[in-house]
């Protein structure tokens, strides 16, 4: 389960980690993964795992479209412009699935990994269901795809060091304004990845992205600015912690505790376990 | 008369980077003090660690007896100390009056009192005729100017200017050392000024106190230090050997 | 002037044509700019964007329903009470967080609202997701219902009308002389240069949880109006989405960190989502949430173009042209 919140949080830290922009309606771009997957799983009959692919190519188009449009305009301007930009992009997403689909709760019903989903595998004395360990398995590999992009490539670099200093990366001949694109594009289309691969394992409904918003902001900002592996780190550590507080607190608090460590976090080691800011 | 400011053995570390190494300095009252170094010398972390935006690793920093060590900014003004900041400064979206009116807020809780010494300290600073625009909107000058203001209204004893010459033309270079002038004569703080540009710093001050890579190299009268072989082998360079 | 005779004689015509619903329309205007103004002080002046305030809205109306329920409190009693507990509340929970800064500051007043949520579900003391009930007693005139809040029947629009006007009345004339105050300047200078606004002596945290408190108490008064109209308290109805985010929207559509903004931005926004409800109606498109999506594109169109608001518009220059087509023409 944390992998997947990892996948989630990662797609995040690379727009804000990295790029310093705010987006609340990140979830939501999450929640159109798990509509296009549940839609096309329920008109196609196509399985999530091959649909993730064509899915994940549309929603980077869809964020680099988002970018363009409408968060250049609002990157120069306060900052509170911004938030307030992606809160309206919130809004008109979520409301406009509502209008389209409903608020019905709706399923995948015959996708490779809800047919899996009694199988259990035992490791080490922890019994692992099966989906959630093939889900997690593709997060994992996706982060390390993500993790060399970023660390070992001329083009990561490039992605860094515009976060790092715009002008000074216009100098040496990088053009920001196509990187933000880039990122906005790749963040989106990995949260979309992740909700494709969650859309097996839960209910697809417009609101479902708002708490993972919020969740994934606790994991970057827990896992430290700028580093894609303490995204990773941290995201398994929530992934664990909502597990064991789930045996001992009511179910309406699991999510409850991680925003609480937000808080705290926040206080006393602003910049993360990992973070180099 | 003890000192107004007292630094002991004050060290600032970044990581690797040793700032400030067991700085030690006094400013008496009414006096003004020169801060000169070659950039990176950590003065103006000294400033900031003075001035409560930076805590120093070891050491003590005390005001009139009180010890600022661990202050915050807040109090450490309210104990009488004001500063200027390298990269200017200012509540940019108001105006020139209602900047120095939130600096004159420190002595009086009353809007119009403080509106009264807002004005008074324009006058006074020669910004008379701009309370009204917008403090984005002025000079580079003025804007230093406007700190200063600001600084002022908060009736410190000692006030810190870092590089408050920095960026200006030769003009309002000399307009800016006359002002500060002025203010030690009129006010009678205690002053102390880091500064690169020599021909400011040495006829402005009483005493001047060098740092180089963190470390207080030397302290004393301008003439002297200017004299000082390491000084000008560190900073100063042959041209200014001899001058006072 | 004209606005306040405007506002003031508003529900006459309704009341005569016996469209009571008109009058609900201008309730909850006035409510939601209310709650913007108080929006303003923390988010226009104090800069600090907080979007979680509806759990002050929460706190205020459960402890007046409480105080009312249990206690037997008179209304204005209780909404005094809300007030105070609730800006104790807010002191206590935002003193630590005055450390963040930016958007980590806004993630925690998000992070505080989530956490509110399952709190307020499940918390036995306000009966959980079952609510609290406001008993309103039968009969009693216009008088009585102002003393009480409570207009049983008809008077109820006209009466809660009126009740909003005189507690936007009294926000609005507190926050314009906050704005002049000294506590005033120093929110403003904490959003221009915290650090700056430290080194002249400003302590920027006290001056975070007092802005945040003046809002809290805001929309605690707000929350306790909307108690005794609505005769119940419900989690999910006053930690909605809505009272989040109305009033922000309110005071940014309007103008962010101006005095009348937010009344503008009510002004625009709440009559749009009525018009939505009363035209979509039971039709197909009905409780699609079509009203939240004309609000995100408002937002976006906004944020994107005129991120000062509505009154940064250059009304004036646009009076003078009209005025001077006008002379023009009738000199011509």
């Amino acid at each position: 389960m944390g992998l997947l919140y990892a996948l989630v949080a990662v797609g995040l830290a690379i727009i804000w980690g990295l790029m310093e922009m705010i987006n609340f309606a990140h979830g939501e771009f999450m929640m159109l993964g798990m509509f296009g997957a549940w839609g096309l799983s329920a008109w196609l009959g196509w399985d999530p795992l091959i649909t993730m692919v064509p899915l994940a190519v549309v929603m980077y188009g869809a964020g680099v479209l988002v970018y363009r449009v409408l968060m250049q305009k609002v990157q120069r301007g306060e900052m509170f412009t911004q938030i307030f930009a992606t809160v309206g992009l919130f809004f008109f997403i979520q409301n406009g699935v509502v209008a389209l689909f409903t608020s019905d709760y709706r399923f995948i019903n015959a996708s490779l990994l809800t047919r899996l989903s009694g199988a259990n595998l035992t490791v080490g004395g922890v019994r692992i269901g099966v989906p959630l360990l093939v889900g997690g398995l593709i997060a994992l590999a996706l982060f390390l795809i993500l993790y060399l992009l970023i660390d070992r490539t001329d083009f990561g670099l490039a992605l860094q060091a515009t976060a790092e200093d715009r002008d000074a990366a216009m100098l040496v001949g990088i053009r920001p304004q196509r990187m933000y694109a880039v990122a906005w594009g790749l963040g989106t289309a990995l949260v979309a990845i992740a909700g494709v691969i969650l859309a097996n394992f839960f209910s697809v409904y417009p609101q479902a992205g708002l708490s993972f918003t919020v969740l994934a902001y606790a994991i970057v900002a827990l896992g430290g600015f700028g580093s894609i592996l303490g995204t990773l780190m941290a995201a398994l550590l929530v992934g664990v912690v909502q597990s064991v507080t789930a045996a001992y607190l009511p179910p309406a608090f699991k999510d409850a505790f991680v925003f609480a460590s937000y808080i705290l976090i926040g206080l006393f080691r602003p910049q993360g376990l990992f973070g180099r800011f | 008369m003890a000192p107004l400011l007292q630094v002991e053995r004050s060290t600032k570390r970044f990581g690797g980077l040793i700032a400030n190494r067991d700085v030690s300095l006094a400013i008496e009252p009414g006096e003004i003090v020169g801060l000169i170094g070659p950039n990176g010398a950590g003065k103006t972390t000294l400033f900031n660690c003075i001035s409560g935006a930076l805590h120093p690793d070891e050491g003590r920093i005390v005001l009139d007896g009180a010890d600022i060590t661990h202050a915050r900014p807040e109090r450490v003004c309210r104990l009488g100390i004001a500063r200027t900041w390298q990269v200017v400064r200012s509540f940019g979206r108001m105006t020139v009056l209602e900047n120095v009116i939130c600096g004159a807020f420190r002595r009086t809780s009353r809007v119009a009192a403080a509106r009264a010494r807002a004005l008074e300290l324009l006058a006074f600073t020669g910004l008379a005729g701009k309370e009204h625009v917008v403090a984005a909107a002025l000079t580079l000058a003025d804007k230093k100017r406007l700190e200063i203001t600001r600084a002022l209204a908060t009736s410190p004893r000692l006030l810190l200017l870092d590089e408050a010459m920095s960026g200006l033309t030769p003009f309002e270079t000399t307009a800016a050392v006359e002002l500060v002038r002025r203010i030690h004569g009129e006010l009678r703080l205690a002053i102390c000024v880091v500064e690169h540009v020599m021909e400011v710093v040495m006829p402005l001050s009483h005493r001047v106190v060098v740092l180089d890579h963190g470390e207080k190299l030397t302290e004393g009268p301008p003439a002297e230090v200017a004299r000082d072989e390491r000084v000008i082998t560190a900073y100063l360079g042959d041209r200014y050997r001899g001058r006072a | 002037m004209l606005g306040a005779l405007v506002a003031l004689l508003y529900p006459i015509p309704f009341e005569r044509s016996g469209q009571i619903y008109y009058e609900t329309v201008g309730f909850l205007v006035l409510l939601n700019a209310m709650l913007g103004i108080g929006w303003n002080i923390i988010g226009g002046w104090a800069g600090q964007f907080d979007f979680g305030p509806s759990i002050f809205f929460a706190i205020g109306a459960y402890t007046a329903a409480l105080l009312t329920i249990n206690l037997g409190w008179n209304a204005w009693l209780a909404l005094l009470g809300a007030m105070v507990v609730s800006a104790a509340i807010c002191a206590a929970v935002t003193y630590p967080v005055t450390k963040l800064r930016g958007h980590y500051f806004a993630i925690a007043t998000v992070a505080m609202w989530m956490i509110a949520q399952p709190i307020g579900a499940t918390w036995p003391l306000i009966n959980g997701s079952q609510g609290l009930f406001i008993p309103v007693a039968t009969g009693g005139g216009f008088v009585h219902g102002v003393l009480t809040m409570e207009f049983p029947g008809r008077g109820k629009g006209l009466g809660f009308y009126y009740l909003s006007l005189a507690l936007f009345t009294i926000t609005l004339l507190a926050a314009r002389a906050i704005e002049r105050s000294k506590w005033g300047f120093y929110f403003r200078a904490v959003r221009d240069d915290q650090d700056g606004a430290e080194a002249i002596g400003i302590d920027s945290r006290l001056y975070k949880v007092i802005a945040r408190c003046l809002m809290a108490v805001v929309f605690a008064a707000g929350g306790t109006l909307y108690g005794f109209w609505a005769l119940a308290v419900f989690p999910d109805q006053v930690l909605e989405v809505n009272w989040n985010i109305l009033p922000m929207m309110a005071a940014v559509v309007g103008g962010l960190g101006r005095l009348w903004g937010p009344v503008l931005g009510a002004v625009v926004l709440i009559p749009i989502s009525q018009l939505m409800a009363t035209t979509l109606g039971t039709g197909p498109l009905a409780g699609r949430g079509i009203d939240l999506i004309i609000y995100g594109a408002i937002i976006m169109v906004i944020a994107g173009w005129r991120p000062n608001g509505l009154l940064s518009l250059p009304w004036s220059e646009w009076a003078a042209r009209l005025r001077g087509h006008a002379s023009a023409s009738g000199k011509a």
